[in-house]
């Protein structure tokens, strides 16, 4: 479940902020439309995915659209970006702020081009009138709407929008992860050897981005089931200070993914896309647990706590009984609901 | 992080370093390549007030054959060590010791020298020249000595060298013939070794006449496994004619414990390690 909402539901969960997104899109006499969002971005690469939708919806280059966020003296408001949900909440915010711009347009649209505003229509960037082959850009109209030299009685010459949207319901991205590790039994060390996934994260804005999302979530999850963990002494000091200690995974530590995608496109919002920047570090990680504990279940091995280390898995295998005397049960991963609220259960070897 | 300030001298003769070294003393450090005494200082774990940097000093580089010896000057680098030709014939353990120090461009600044003097006893370069029988050979103000690897590692990031001397050339025994192999155990590719094992053979007909074998971060130096190459001499080159040898490996060491493992999984490994090493520096 990605992009938590509606407001109201997680207000009745007691959680400590609302679900909305809020964006503007302001168009600049020059042409160029100015996007600004509260899902502030560190380099996930809303600018390119936002300014797609943005061009795409307004019927501008691409080029023309720049997205403005990180400072409250730019962007005031906004509940920024977490838990799957900039694209699928952020995101459509921008479309409904765009779609606002274009009803704004319309009827300057209209006045300058002589017609009835229900015959004007709008079509990759143009008010055009109905039956004719007459037309203006968006970009026209935001000029002629800045000059204010001639425009409609009775309205305000500004075709800036913005929008707070509060969505109806979270997204549910879902996906398959498979991932297969090689145990050297006499070190313990443990070698992954094919990793697949595919995920179905609907409709996709910018493949390049949703596969970087992937792959950064999958070395992510990857690490915590190998690599990563914050060792504190007795005495509560952090004796894995320093990337010497605490281990972070290169790209020489990591296999090519094999990854894909379904497409069932969201029904929560009009884009139809789904939340992904969680898919591969909630699936990964217990991929390659189970996958090691899956190999030494023949020594007798049910758990081993993460990060497998090498010492941790080569002391489950020699404190384990080899498979038999144990129940099918028992050798059965890995969760289970009794244990599900407790923290750090000992690996069995431990 | 910053160093703290430090005044530096760049000496282009073994004379002139030892000079500045002599006027300077304890305030003084000698660098190499950099690359573990620039961490050191950027980290203000030690802050001397003159650095030595014998980088400009030309004939501390290079690589050359003296009758039964090859010479290798304290400043060469590793990737020099990975990549020369007499290296591999002559001494192939120091070539592949020194292609699995750290990373690309940590081996293209530093240099064996300054590896053994630095003296870390998870450093690559230490257990490789203690196998090769390496002789360390250092300048200091009443002429040059020369001191064999198994008096050179002395404890902790301490050598036998004085606070007046300057390594300045490995000479190392020829081993021509000999196969090689240094198995280093890491959790990600960057890390220093938990342990390693260097090991080289002379072999004939599917076993093995003699062996050298040295430990990596299993003590506060480099260590032989001196019962290990005992047991290995007319042993055959197979995984049942090693492993007795290989058991004993750790006999006799008293390796650290850390987040990386406990001193008595680095015993376990270094016997499952020598295995490999032996086995694969006998089909090198």
């Amino acid at each position: 479940m990605c992009g938590l909402a509606p407001s109201r539901v997680l207000g009745s969960l007691d959680y400590g902020a609302g679900g909305w997104e809020h964006a503007s899109v302001r168009m600049l006499a020059t042409g160029k439309v100015e996007v600004l969002t509260g899902a502030s971005a560190h380099g996930q690469g809303h600018e390119t995915a936002f300014s797609q939708i943005v061009a795409d919806r307004l019927g501008v280059p691409f080029e023309d659209v720049e997205v403005l966020h990180g400072d409250t003296q730019i962007a005031h408001k906004g509940l920024d970006t977490y838990g799957s949900r900039s694209l699928v909440v952020g995101g459509e915010a921008l479309v409904r702020a765009a779609d606002k711009v274009i009803e704004k347009a319309k009827p300057i649209a209209a006045h300058l081009l002589e017609a009835n505003v229900d015959d004007v229509e709008f079509s990759a960037g143009t008010f055009s009138v109905r039956g004719t082959d007459q037309g203006k850009s968006i970009q026209d109209i935001a000029l002629a709407t800045f000059a204010a030299h001639n425009y409609p009685e009775g309205i305000e010459p500004n075709i800036d929008a913005e929008s707070t949207y509060d969505p109806i319901n979270f997204s549910f991205p879902h996906g398959t992860h498979l991932c297969a590790m090689e145990v050297d039994t006499e070190t313990g060390r443990s070698t992954m050897r094919k990793y697949v996934c595919v995920d179905d994260v609907g409709n996709i804005i910018n493949p390049l981005i949703v596969s970087g999302q992937v792959h950064g979530g999958l070395v992510q999850g990857i690490a915590q089931a190998l690599w990563e963990e914050a060792v504190y002494d007795d005495s509560g000091t952090l004796v894995s200070g320093s990337f010497v200690d605490y281990l972070l995974p290169t790209s020489a530590d990591t296999i090519s993914f094999d990854i894909d995608h379904t497409t069932s496109p969201s029904t929560t919002n009009s884009l139809g896309t789904k939340g992904v920047g969680e898919a591969g570090t909630i699936a990964s990680t217990p991929a390659v647990v189970n996958a090691i504990v899956d190999a030494v279940r023949d020594r007798g091995v049910n758990d081993i706590q993460m990060p497998c280390t090498p010492e941790r898995v080569w002391r489950a295998i020699n404190t384990s009984s080899p498979k038999g005397g144990a129940t099918e049960a028992a050798a059965m991963p890995h969760f289970d609901e009794s244990e599900a609220g407790q923290s750090s259960t000992e690996g069995a070897g431990a | 992080m910053i160093p703290a300030k430090f005044d530096y001298l760049a000496p282009t003769s073994v004379e002139d370093a030892l000079s500045a070294l002599s006027q300077h003393g304890d305030d003084a450090k000698i660098m190499a390549g950099g690359q573990s005494l620039l961490p050191v200082l950027r980290m203000r774990l030690n802050a001397p007030e003159v650095v030595i940097d014998l980088g400009r000093i030309d004939s501390l580089r290079g690589i050359r054959e003296d009758g039964d010896a090859l010479v290798i000057g304290a400043l060469t680098t590793h990737s020099e060590v990975v990549t020369n030709d007499l290296v591999r014939r002559h001494a192939l353990l120091l070539s592949a010791a020194a292609a699995e120090v750290a990373d690309n461009q940590i081996r293209h600044r530093g240099t064996i020298g300054g590896a053994c003097a630095h003296a870390d006893p998870a450093g690559d370069m230490g257990s490789a020249a203690l196998a090769m029988d390496a002789e360390f050979v250092i300048a200091g103000p009443g002429g040059t000595r020369s001191v064999p690897a198994s008096e050179f590692f002395v404890d902790l990031f301490e050598t036998a060298i004085g606070e007046d001397e300057i390594l300045t050339e490995l000479r190392v025994p020829k081993k021509t013939g000999w196969g090689a192999h240094y198995e280093k155990f890491v959790r990600v590719a960057h890390q220093w070794p938990i342990v390693a094992v260097a090991a080289t053979v002379k072999g004939s007909g599917g076993s093995i006449d003699e062996a050298r074998v040295a430990l990596t971060n299993m003590g506060s130096t480099p260590l032989r496994a001196a019962a290990t190459e005992a047991a290995l001499s007319g042993a055959s080159a197979t995984e049942d004619g090693v492993r007795a040898a290989a058991d004993r490996a750790a006999d006799g060491t008293n390796p650290p414990s850390d987040l990386n493992g406990d001193g008595d999984y680095r015993k376990h490994l270094a016997t499952v390690l020598t295995r490999r090493a032996v086995l694969k520096a006998a089909s090198a």
